[in-house]
């Protein structure tokens, strides 16, 4: 039973923490129908600076992840608006590539820079843990997840709230009206793959906090975040949380029960049943699955 | 209209096709030309891709093995010294591009090979070899499996990986007071870290342990935490981990987070390199593993001097604290280059036979192969992380400090 | 498997009606093309030619890929899972059923084709990315089956097909033997797509690309044409991965599910020209050629520059390489930065 309870308690964290890290490929495939294949790539180049930033001015990971966001925002930024824009009227696979292309152009760009060397951002109190009788609560994954949750719940504020979240919904739903009514498509789209960088960004300075990380480390994220957005659904901004708690859950379940690592190949057997009985995803919304994309 | 750019397509791909293949079949030119001063070797590496850290270490073993003996004027081969060329490939960690770089080389006339890290690229190197009469040393594919195909032209200068757990089970079951009772071994998923845990096994199983069930995880994952709840439960005294450094360091952190405290951690591969005590800090403090060398490896041979000697050139060329894969790989140079001079040629077939007659010291160990091309004469040693240092604990008569135990508070 | 008997005679069919130049001038020339490679294999060392086969290799998987995802528009993300498929049942069926491998060649064909339309049926529902998706879930799910299937496949240790000894069901092709084999793969896939490319399946294919309630309307079975066509693409994927395997020797399944080789079939197929028969067998062709080029002369930047080449290329010709071509011809505008100005923001 401890152990039931154990594995649901990390599973859940290991959850939030998935779900920080696909929301911005979700946002990014919902609003601009770009799947974006460097994605991984811009998690673990947030790692990369919020390593950088604690080895030379002592700066908390914490802290230090939005030094993170705030340049892999700019990065994203300055991508979608002078190169990914070039293409985004071109058949949809064309942006798959493109990222694909940025994928290895940004992995081999940090093996250079950083060397494949195995790192981890260290801190005192991050692997320290609170414990409710036998269950252990790991602090430095209890402050991802809670933050996790929060920047989701800021995010949805922000995108429904503000003009310019509101400009990011339409310009996703209606390019050509939303380009009529003012707003500026390319513009928007920026903001939109900035915000998806920055917070992926973010995520990677949790994830070089809480575990290992190296260049190579990139595609699994990609590969998750794939799977939690399309389990959450799409054009939900939950999408992802919901999608990256079922995901924890079903692992960390699996792997207490499942010998050997069958709990792989479950993870991959809920994404295909829940997309054969319900192809929006978990919460997604219909539009999107609907929309004529390939 | 169609046709037309189908007949220039045919044009270009035809062409593309005869520079792809720029020179005309039948004997290859051979690289090794007498009087041409170099002694050519292939080595194919796992520059990028999923064993890029690995692949380096490996690339820095085999260049600082090409400096030393060129420093000495190079490879004496029947009188004449030639300098030894290390001509690297890059294999992206994929084992079916590692064979296709042997037959590379096999075209240019090089037929002498220093292995890929990691077993899945050199067993897919070691059946290439076979076919096109190459010859290669092995410098980081332990797994036993390599070496029960009958394969006659694959030397590993490294001990098997059945010795990488039963090492640490010897070395607990030798030291260790109080004597702890109950083994739990956690294994990535990969052939080479299976076979560790088949050999842990077997020993602490003989050296009387009680072996719980052993938990498998994905090979590279960072999420350890099923294994570890699973086995936190059974309260192992020991928990030793047949892994490599992702795995392994996760181990530590997720035991750590999940209150998992055993008397002790072993994990092969990890605790020796330098990153593991870099990323797990204080977290890492004595951990045992298994290592193929320390600097305390007795033995000395011409070129690198002693263990000593090898860890302050590692030092000063690459500025971090020498890496058993580093050496594996000068070793593995080391080995070839020996038996070159030995059979005074460079002819494949006449290197084989030196190799398989080799015996010598070395600043690795002993080099010598049994039958199946296995170095089984070199023991491994057990460290244990003290004070940030990887320390030898183990045989005995090399340590360098006294085995802490238990290993955790 | 009626498809493949039922397509060289409508194919045949079509192509006598049709203008007879035009319609001959691509087989003419493809058979120009069949010799040059057939007389290049003499020019090549042994190790050269294993790394042509490579490239014919991917000639045919990206025109297998083509299938279903240029002509029929389905970007199946999950395509490896057939190479893997097909090379483990050849590896298992030669090492532990004692099978020489021309039998397991062919039902690995038949098993990866019976795959797809298990996997199609309920799949093949799906649109766009989600298809995309779950493919891709089918794909990782299989290589942890294969994985934890310790016994059958030796899991993540390899499964060795025995090429020596008394064990050995079919002496090992040797480099030559395979720069033919893959060729002859190659062929048969190029044979496939140009036919399909030319009769009425073909149109169906495209029509339910482009719309395909409008494709329903017209009369068209859509459901067995996708699993069809899945299946069909299945199969040659599968031969290719029965014959890797073969030629590997020991396979593991972390290779044999890459999702790396079904981003390549992909990328090659794009900027080649999806949904035509030239664009997959140029664009396999030319990246494996440049990304073999680049890794033997830039060690240690060539995925650098690779990524920078593949960036140029898409944002220049995004629609592929061989619809370029034909939209310039037409209408006489040859400037890649017209071309630039069509496709941005």
């Amino acid at each position: 039973m401890s152990g039931f309870l154990q594995a649901t308690v990390y599973g859940l964290l290991q959850g939030g923490l998935l779900a920080l890290v696909a929301v911005g490929f979700s946002l990014v495939w919902g609003v601009m129908n770009v799947v974006n294949l460097a994605h991984g790539g811009f998690v673990i180049l947030g790692a990369y600076v919020g390593w950088e930033m604690h080895e030379w001015f002592g700066l908390d990971p914490f802290l230090g992840m939005f030094v993170s966001a705030a340049v892999l925002f700019v990065f994203g930024y300055v991508l979608q608006r002078f190169l990914i824009n070039l293409v985004i009227n071109g058949p949809i696979f064309i942006t798959l590539l493109l990222t694909f292309g940025l994928d290895l152009m940004i992995v081999q760009g940090m093996n250079l820079v950083f060397s494949a060397d195995y790192r981890s951002i260290k801190t005192s109190y991050a692997s320290n843990s609170l414990a409710f009788g036998s269950v252990r609560v790991p602090l430095g994954r209890l402050l991802a997840f809670a933050l996790a949750v929060a920047i989701t719940v800021l995010l949805v504020a922000v995108v429904n709230r503000t003009r310019t979240g509101l400009s990011i919904l339409a310009t996703g739903m209606d390019r050509g009206a939303a380009r009529l009514m003012g707003i500026r498509a390319r513009h928007v789209y920026a903001l939109t793959f900035g915000i998806a960088a920055g917070l992926a960004g973010m995520a990677g300075a949790m994830i070089g906090t809480v575990g290992t990380f190296n260049p190579s480390a990139a595609a699994s994220f990609t590969l998750m975040s794939f799977v939690v957005a399309v389990l959450g659904g799409l054009g939900n901004m939950y999408g992802a949380l919901v999608g990256g708690l079922v995901i924890g859950l079903v692992q960390a379940w699996g792997g207490q029960y499942l010998p050997g690592t069958w709990v792989n190949a479950l993870a991959f057997l809920v994404l295909i049943v829940v997309l054969i009985f319900r192809p929006t995803g978990l919460v997604g919304r219909a539009f999107y699955a609907a929309r004529q994309e390939v | 209209m169609r046709s037309r750019t189908l007949a220039v397509a045919v044009v270009i791909t035809a062409s593309s096709l005869v520079v792809a293949g720029c020179g005309s079949k039948g004997e290859a030119k051979s690289a090794n030309a007498a009087g041409s001063g170099t002694l050519a070797i292939g080595a194919s590496l796992s520059l990028t891709g999923s064993l890029a850290r690995e692949g380096v270490l490996t690339q820095e073993g085999y260049q600082l093995c090409q400096e030393k003996v060129n420093a000495k004027g190079g490879v004496d081969i029947g009188g004449t010294k030639v300098k030894l060329d290390i001509q690297y490939q890059d294999d992206t960690s994929k084992p079916d591009v590692a064979a296709q770089l042997v037959d590379q080389f096999n075209d240019k006339g090089i037929k002498l090979i220093l292995s890929s890290y990691g077993s899945a690229n050199t067993e897919a190197q070691a059946a290439v070899i076979e076919r096109n009469g190459q010859l290669m040393v092995d410098s980081a594919g332990a797994d036993n499996k390599i070496f029960s195909k009958g394969y006659k032209r694959t030397f590993a200068v490294l001990s098997p990986a059945t010795e990488y757990a039963a090492s640490i089970v010897k070395a607990i079951a030798e030291l260790a007071t109080p004597k702890p009772k109950s083994i739990a071994f956690l294994s990535a998923d990969d052939g080479f870290s299976k076979t560790v845990t088949e050999g842990g096994m077997k020993a602490a199983k003989a050296a009387g342990f009680t072996v719980l069930d052993p938990q498998y995880f994905p090979n590279g994952t960072s999420d350890v935490s099923s294994a570890l709840t699973k086995v936190k439960g059974q309260h192992p005294d020991v928990i030793i981990g047949s892994v490599h450094l992702v795995e392994g360091v996760a181990i530590i952190k997720q035991a750590k987070e999940l209150g998992v405290t055993p008397a002790g951690f072993g994990e092969s591969v990890a605790p020796p390199t330098p990153d593991f005590a870099k990323t797990l800090g204080a977290q890492a403090e004595n951990v045992l593993g298994s290592s193929q060398w320390t600097d305390a490896t007795k033995g000395t041979d011409k070129y690198f001097g002693t263990a000593k000697d090898y860890a302050k050139d590692i030092q000063a060329k690459y500025n971090h604290a020498p890496d058993y894969h580093n050496a594996e790989a000068s070793a593995a140079c080391l080995a070839l280059v020996l038996a070159a001079e030995k059979a005074g040629s460079s002819k494949a077939d006449a290197v084989r036979a030196a190799l398989s007659g080799l015996d010598t010291e070395s600043f690795f160990g002993t080099i010598k192969f049994d039958s199946t091309g296995q170095n089984l004469y070199k023991p491994m040693s057990v460290i244990q992380i003290q004070n940030g240092k990887a320390l030898t604990v183990w045989p005995t008569e090399s340590a360098e400090a006294k085995m802490i135990w238990p290993g955790t508070k | 498997m009626s498809t493949l008997t039922k397509m060289p005679q409508q194919g045949l069919i079509s192509t006598l009606r049709g203008d007879r130049a035009k319609r001959l001038g691509p087989w003419a020339l493809g058979l120009v093309a069949l010799l040059a490679a057939l007389g290049l294999q003499g020019q090549l060392y042994s190790g050269q030619e294993r790394t042509v086969a490579t490239i014919f290799m991917f000639v045919a998987l990206a025109q297998a890929w083509n299938l279903i995802g240029g002509f029929a528009g389905y970007a199946s993300f999950g395509q490896v899972v057939f190479f893997g498929v097909g090379g483990y049942f050849t590896a298992v069926a030669m090492s532990h059923w004692h099978f020489s491998f021309w039998m397991s060649l062919l039902l690995s064909g038949f098993v990866a084709a019976l795959f797809a339309v298990i996997i199609g049926i309920p799949l093949l529902r799906l649109k766009g990315h989600y298809f995309a998706i779950a493919t891709l879930g089918v794909a990782e799910g299989m290589r942890e089956v294969v994985t934890n299937l310790t016994d059958l496949t030796g899991g993540g240790a390899g499964i060795t097909v025995p090429t020596v000894g008394n064990n050995a069901t079919t002496a090992y092709l040797g480099n030559d033997g395979f720069y033919l084999l893959f060729l002859g793969l190659a062929v048969l896939s190029v044979i496939v797509g140009g036919l399909v490319a030319r009769n009425k399946f073909g149109y169906a294919l495209r029509a339910i690309n482009q719309d395909e309630d409008a494709a329903a309307a017209l009369g068209i079975n859509t459901t067995r044409m996708k699993v069809l066509t899945f299946a069909l693409s299945g199969f040659i994927t599968g031969l290719v991965g029965a014959s890797y395997a073969f030629q590997q020797v020991t396979i593991f399944p972390e290779r044999l599910f890459d999702v790396d080789i079904t981003v390549l079939m992909i990328i090659m197929v794009v900027i080649g020209g999806s949904g035509t028969v030239l664009g997959p067998l140029l664009g396999a062709v030319a990246l494996q050629f440049l990304s073999e080029f680049l890794r033997q002369n830039f060690t240690n930047l060539h995925t650098f520059i690779l990524g920078a080449i593949i960036i140029v290329a898409v944002v220049l010709l995004p629609q592929g390489a061989v619809n370029y071509m034909r939209e310039a011809r037409r209408t006489k505008e040859f400037s890649l930065l017209a071309n630039v100005r069509k496709y941005r923001l």
